[in-house]
């Protein structure tokens, strides 16, 4: 593959300028020289202007590369390189003149080459110089761009282009059709010479500096064009500079200059107005944009502060804190206020009239602000805007100012739309803390589900006379609903299953106390009358005052064939009988653990055998599925309950199980759910073959 | 929704209760009874016949009190309670240390016996 060295465009293309400058040059002379010896040497004026016309394209180029290349867009930096160029342009001419009075009198200073010599030197620079000026004018009229604006430029230049090679056609002789081309350009380029958008950007001390620079380019241009209408009167063989593109140039650079200088001038005057907006919108962007991750409500308000400082040119200021209903304050901020003045301001505020009602109104504030004079000795005006967040006063910004009546309504109105922003601000970032920590919470309540859910057996203890299953189901990420079992030995086995009053997390808490209740009591080997006394005993000392927890607690031997019960308040136990074929709740008294917390609970418990037969079906519930409520408002309760096991007894445990579920969600009718904890255990006693 | 009226009658304080009482709103109930209490009232008695449903945090609150009504021989008597409702004081057992009467009168009967 052939491979293209890197080649430096702009390097190029400034060599071959050069190039066509020292060609033009050496035609040029060759021509006087001609002229000068009366020799004919044929060459053609077309080929000067060739050239002429070639090292502006050149030119065009070159500059505009090296402005187009330019990191630095600033508006200055670009006006100063105008002027710098000028400079220059200036500093060569004012030598070759020197150089002239150095020669004085000699023969040299009369030798038409020479002369030509430098001619073309001043030709070149002051080429540079116009064109260069030209392209950064572009620069700045198109800083605001708008359809228009750019097609007047497009147009200019496409009328730029014509003109040079309008030579051709007036063959350098001015006639009216080229005085009818310039007055053409100069007026279109007074048309767009009104696109100064950029200098109201401009800092004060800018708008200086660009006028300096602008009185360089005035003068430059000036200078120079009287220089080449000079040297038009001297040498009219060889005429570069009376050409349209180079004259229309001259018109436009100069008007161009001068529109700028005086718009530049006569805004010095507005400049800091529209600094002072433009810092506003600034400030303005800052406040409502500080709240960041990270970021606290006293940057903010650090923020704010300056920002009304600078609104109001205030002398002097503090915000300050207060704390509830009390009358402490905190300072959080304090600017070119020493601590002395600021509590005498505070002290006279207090006593003052209508600073003092003012205060004193805590939160119930009508008015978004008040300002007065003062009689310190130094801040001679006060101004007080209360911060409101969310309708809660949380403080105060207070600005002093060493002249009287010193805030007008523009400063008040801009003041109010700060603080309003800062107090949006500061709201915005409360609420994201909120959020946060709501998400902590959530967090932690599933870690709270996950050891809850571990608190329920995933696997009960039964043998091969009967199967046993669970289910539990919380209203809230965690529940109060309990059950579990424990083998005594091969035959013999506990059951409890129980509710805690209440539900969510509190409910979960009593539930697990109640888990370390059971495990530690059942290894006793209790009768359920006994177990339950002693869990009442126990539960009365760690149980809130107005909390209980219901249960009912089983012990079965397969081998005796018998269920011995006691149930301490729980729901009645649902009992599928297979001798008589129905379904129905066990009667027994009881009363719930933790109601009675003394030694007369024992006498409100009752035992109770049932003798089973193989297929019976024991159903132990909460009351989260009696109590449950459909959309009407009505409660499964308890003939539902009964009903479907009269109606599935013959399944096994697991599948009954199921029914129960489906069947209440059935009822309940899918939209809703049960806003209480529900669990279910079924035991079914293996049938005989 | 829970709406708690109270009536100061003679010798007695007759709070009625009207609605749910449920986790939400038990803390008003229980804010009631206290209040009732702390006046000095010595016969309370509780007109439930509106009362539609008491979850077990609502018990929790009649609970708490039973201590203070036998320390401070406060007779607290509860009236009117619907089938459902009575039900669930029955599972629990609080019948048997609260007095339960059907009608106001049984209730205002219990006042003068004593």
């Amino acid at each position: 593959m052939l491979k293209f060295p890197n080649i430096n465009i702009g390097k190029i293309i400034l060599l071959v300028t050069i190039l066509t400058w020292l060609g033009l040059l050496f035609v040029d002379l060759l021509r006087l020289f001609g002229t000068v010896n009366r020799m004919q040497l044929g060459i053609a004026n077309e080929i000067t202007w060739t050239l002429e016309i070639i090292f502006f394209i050149l030119v065009y180029l070159f500059c505009n590369r090296s402005i187009e290349r330019s990191e630095n867009s600033d508006f200055i930096h670009f006006i100063w390189r105008a002027a710098s160029t000028g400079l220059i342009v200036i500093a060569a001419a004012i030598v070759i003149r020197l150089f002239y009075l150095v020669l004085d009198d000699t023969r040299l200073s009369t030798d038409p080459l020479l002369a030509n010599f430098f001619y073309h030197i001043n030709f070149g620079l002051t080429t540079i110089f116009l064109i260069s000026c030209g392209l950064i004018w572009k620069k700045l009229i198109l800083y605001q761009k708008s359809k228009t604006s750019v097609q007047q430029w497009q147009i200019f230049e496409v009328m730029l282009l014509v003109s040079m090679f309008f030579v051709y056609f007036n063959q350098n002789t001015f006639t009216f059709t080229f005085l009818f081309g310039l007055v053409f350009l100069l007026l279109f380029g007074v048309i767009i010479s009104v696109n100064l958008k950029w200098i109201p950007y401009l800092t004060f001390k800018d708008k200086w500096k660009s006028i300096l620079f602008f009185t360089i380019i005035l003068i430059t241009t000036s200078f120079l064009f009287m220089q080449a209408l000079s040297y038009q009167s001297a040498y009219d063989e060889i005429n570069l500079m009376d050409n349209l593109f180079l004259m229309g140039l001259f018109g436009f650079v100069f008007v161009y200059s001068l529109f700028s200088f005086l718009v530049t001038l006569f805004n010095l005057p507005t400049s800091s107005v529209f600094e002072q907006k433009l810092t506003e919108a600034i400030n303005f962007q800052k406040l409502s944009q500080s709240i960041q991750p990270g970021q606290s409500e006293t940057q903010v308000l650090d923020i704010l502060l300056d920002s009304c400082m600078s609104a109001s040119y205030a002398d002097a200021a503090w915000l300050e804190l207060s704390n509830g209903s009390s009358e402490e304050v905190q300072i959080l901020h304090q600017r070119f206020i020493t601590n002395k003045d600021r509590k005498d301001i505070r002290e006279l505020m207090v006593k003052t009239k209508p600073f003092s009602d003012f205060m004193h109104t805590n939160g119930l504030i009508k008015s978004e602000y008040i300002s007065g004079p003062t009689e310190h000795d130094l801040y001679k005006s006060v101004l007080i805007v209360p911060i409101k967040v969310n309708r809660d006063l949380i403080g105060y910004t207070i600005l002093l100012k060493e002249v009287k009546n010193g805030f007008n309504k523009e400063m008040l109105n801009i003041i109010n739309t700060f603080v309003g922003q800062a107090s949006i601000s500061v709201e915005n970032h409360r609420l994201l803390n909120e959020a946060i920590k709501n998400e902590r919470y959530k967090e932690e309540l599933k870690i709270a589900q996950r050891v809850q859910s571990s608190l329920l057996p995933s696997v009960l203890h039964h043998n091969e006379d009967f199967d046993i299953v669970g289910f539990s189901e919380a209203a809230d990420e965690v529940g109060g609903d309990y059950y579990e079992t424990y083998q005594f030995n091969e035959h013999r086995f506990g059951l409890i299953i129980g509710d805690v009053s209440g539900k969510g997390t509190s409910a979960a808490f009593n539930m697990a106390q109640m888990k370390g209740i059971f495990n530690s009591l059942v290894q006793l080997d209790l009768s359920p009358k006994e177990f339950l006394s002693q869990a009442n005993s126990a539960l009365s000392r760690c149980l809130a005052k107005n909390h209980f927890i219901t249960t009912t607690y089983y012990l079965i031997d397969t081998e005796a064939r018998t269920i011995q019960f006691s149930r301490a308040g729980h729901c009645p136990t649902l009992y599928f009988d297979s001798h008589s074929g129905q379904a129905d709740f066990v009667k027994l008294e009881g009363l719930g653990l933790a109601i009675l917390r003394n030694k007369k609970f024992p006498q409100y418990l009752h035992e109770k055998t049932i003798h089973y037969h193989p297929a019976d079906v024991l159903l132990m519930y909460t009351d989260g599925i009696v109590e449950a409520k459909n959309l009407e408002n009505e409660e499964y309760g308890y003939d539902r309950l009964k009903e479907v096991l009269n109606k599935h007894h013959l399944l096994t445990a697991p599948q009954i199980k199921e029914k129960v579920i489906e069947s209440m969600h059935e009822f309940l009718g899918g939209a809703s759910l049960p806003d209480d904890d529900f669990s279910l255990m079924v035991l079914k006693f293996t049938p005989e073959h | 929704m829970l709406t708690i009226g109270k009536d100061k009658v003679e010798n007695y304080i007759l709070v009625s209760l009207e609605g749910q009482v449920d986790a939400s709103n038990s803390v008003e109930l229980d804010e009631s009874i206290k209040e009732v209490i702390d006046e000095g009232n010595k016969y309370i008695l509780v007109d439930a016949s509106a009362l539609d449903y008491i979850s077990s945090a609502g018990l929790g609150v009649f609970m708490s009190y039973l201590d203070d009504f036998e320390e401070q021989s406060i007779q607290f008597i509860i009236f009117g309670l619907s089938e459902k409702v009575s039900n669930v004081f029955h599972i629990l057992g609080l019948d048997q240390l609260i007095t339960i009467k059907t009608t106001k009168e049984e209730a205002l009967q219990v006042i003068h016996e004593s």
